[in-house]
């Protein structure tokens, strides 16, 4: 139901007040209700109109008649070209699941990226690489977006190199007392490596009989009375044919 | 080349041991462990009973085989309780070594908001972005009435502008406040799953009433037979119970909202339309793709978060309780903004004349008895 625009709603206060001016019956009470004052004094704010949305780009001049002038715009800053950057260059980092959720609003007040990508209450992401590198083109003497950009993403190997030890620590010291996991990536490997060579080595042998089959129907068979079925009745007509051969070859030679 | 089973360890070899191994190590300096094979064992007789062999038992039929076994659990010994020492041990360790080890805060805890919910002074635009309240649908899921309150789009969705929604839910937690000092009847309403825990606090902050339902329909415009037999209470201006109106209570027709507060007014077309009907005024949360009109007072934020919509509820509640403490301590000092309300005010006419012809009939029974007297006498 709906999707359909209604004006009872808003017009509430104007209903009860024509309700309460036409008086039909003069000696029967009416009585305003409850919220008639406080709609009077806090009327409903406007609806429906559509202002001019905020702007975030600079419109282009040259344009004379501009479509969709009163459509909300897209919000851009200046940290997307760096993130498109970061994330092109390491697509396997938008894998990684990120957490937004905030505490206050003011998270962003309590970060301080002079000091390094590891901020309190906030996980190492791509985003600590493009606010460190942001600090950085800003703040210090010289730097560039690319020298920034350089300085930062090896901080932020190096950081992502001490997690994967830890990781592997972790484990190794869980299996020590006891834990048990899943297969490794090593054995994954190994087990697809293993089917695909089962599989390579099915193929291989059909190849190897499709060769052989080709080999075997390229040459005549001499002396093949094994391979001769003892129900047929051509018994003996290849070796007719090789006598009548034989002599003919005997006569060239001679 | 692959290799095989690749990382199987070759576990220790515990009994089988090499010839030359034992020479070598009769002649080292550590003791003698002579991990020789148990055939040797017992060959040599090691392995015998030292208790003495006794009769050799005839062959005895596996318990399972046997119609009659008994149940061969293993009997546990009859366990002490420990309880109390385990307790005591426990408590010892917990002051020795529990204060080791990082201090792991909690800084964001969904219940805060239920514990010490904000009121609309707390209403701030860093509570509503930490509430996800700018968070809109997909942009081509919009309903275009609501362009006024987007800000922008970003990541595909609509963002709501958050200076709008503190503006709108300040103004809406005005409205309740001013209802509820008037002594106005509030219904919040919310149907989503988990939504129950929010109206139920804000109705109960505002001493309204809660529903997390479905809304019956008609419980407005034919609320005899939805609503009817519903326990009704009266009280005077300090909120204490008045007695003698239980007649009228059960005749009356049952109470109508004077404000009705809707957490998702997309699933609630009905409700609305029947306040619509019904001249009730409603505030509703209004998402990117909800339609606006459906509401008296639009309250643009996200209806999808219950973060969001506990803030919301919160804040509503809490005006609703600043609203009732000011009603009370004006009625104190006599000030009463409200009236009685019609249909009571009849009931309370009627009963009037029926005291006073009563009254009128006892005083001409008792001058009529008097005259009796006067006359005899």
């Amino acid at each position: 139901m709906g999707g359909q625009r209604q004006i009872r709603p808003a017009r509430v206060y104007q209903t009860v007040s024509n309700i309460m001016n036409q008086r039909i019956l003069p000696h029967k009470k009416v009585q305003k209700p409850i919220w008639y004052d406080v709609i009077q004094s806090i009327p409903p704010s406007e609806t429906l109109t559509r202002p001019f949305p905020p702007q975030h780009k600079i419109p282009n001049p040259k344009v004379r008649r501009p479509s969709r002038l009163y459509q909300p715009q897209q919000l851009v800053y200046e940290e997307d070209a760096l993130r498109r950057q970061f994330y092109k260059d390491h697509p396997w980092e938008l894998a990684r699941p990120r957490v937004i959720v905030e505490l206050d609003g003011r998270d962003a007040e309590r970060y301080d990226w002079s000091k390094g990508l590891h901020q309190p209450g906030l996980p190492l992401s791509g985003e600590s690489v493009v606010q460190r590198q942001m600090w950085m083109m800003y703040n210090v003497e010289g730097m560039t977006q690319e020298k920034a950009y350089d300085i930062v993403r090896h901080e932020f190997y190096a950081l992502r190199h001490t997690e994967d030890i830890e990781r592997r620590i972790a484990k190794e010291e869980a299996m020590k007392v006891g834990a048990y996991f899943g297969k490794s990536y090593m054995q994954i490997g190994m087990e697809l490596e293993d089917r695909e060579y089962e599989s390579w080595k099915k193929w291989a042998g059909k190849q190897i009989e499709a060769v052989r089959a080709e080999q075997d129907a390229a040459y005549t068979n001499f002396g093949a009375a094994e391979e001769a079925d003892p129900d047929s009745n051509d018994f003996g007509a290849d070796e007719m044919d090789m006598e009548g051969e034989a002599p003919a070859e005997a006569a060239q030679t001679k | 080349m692959i290799i095989r089973e690749f990382g199987a360890r070759h576990a220790r070899r515990a009994l089988a041991q090499p010839a030359q191994q034992a020479c070598i190590r009769a002649l080292s300096t550590h003791p003698t462990m002579t991990t020789t094979a148990l055939a040797d064992l017992a060959a040599a007789g090691a392995l015998t009973n030292p208790n003495g062999g006794g009769e050799p038992k005839p062959n005895k039929v596996p318990a399972i085989f046997a119609a009659n076994a008994k149940g061969t659990r293993r009997k546990r010994p009859n366990e002490v309780d420990k309880t109390a020492e385990v307790h005591a041990r426990g408590l010892q360790l917990k002051a020795q070594i529990g204060s080791l080890g990082s201090v792991v805060e909690k800084r964001y805890r969904p219940g805060d908001v239920f514990l010490n919910p904000p009121g609309p002074k707390d209403v701030t635009l860093e509570l509503l972005m930490s509430s996800q309240a700018h968070m809109g649908h997909h942009a081509s899921l919009w309903n275009p009435a609501n362009a006024r309150y987007i800000y922008g789009i970003r990541q595909g969705i609509h963002i709501i502008s958050l200076e709008q929604t503190a503006a709108h839910l300040r103004r809406a937690a005005r409205v309740v406040e001013e209802v509820c000092y008037r002594g106005g009847l509030v219904l919040v309403v919310g149907n989503r799953p988990g939504q129950s825990q929010i109206v139920t606090q804000a109705a109960r902050l505002a001493k309204g009433c809660h529903l997390f339902t479905k809304w019956t329909p008609g419980s407005i415009t034919n609320p005899d037979y939805i609503l009817g037999g519903m326990k009704m209470q009266m009280v005077d201006e300090n909120d204490e119970p008045l007695l003698g109106y239980e007649r009228h209570l059960s005749e009356r027709l049952p109470l109508v909202p004077d404000l009705v507060v809707c957490m998702n007014p997309r699933e609630n077309y009905t409700l609305l339309h029947e306040c619509a009907l019904a001249n009730v005024p409603t505030i509703g949360v209004v998402d990117t793709n909800t339609e606006p009109s459906w509401v008296t007072y639009v309250i643009p934020a996200n209806d999808d978060s219950l973060r969001c919509l506990a803030v919301i509820g919160s804040v509503l509640g809490r005006a609703g309780e600043t609203g009732h403490k000011r009603r009370l301590a004006d009625a104190k000092l006599g000030i009463v903004e409200w009236q009685t309300p019609l249909d009571v005010q009849n009931f309370m006419n009627i009963q009037r004349k029926i005291a006073q012809q009563e009254a009128k009939a006892a005083t001409i029974y008792n001058a009529s008895e008097d005259e009796l007297a006067d006359d005899e006498s």
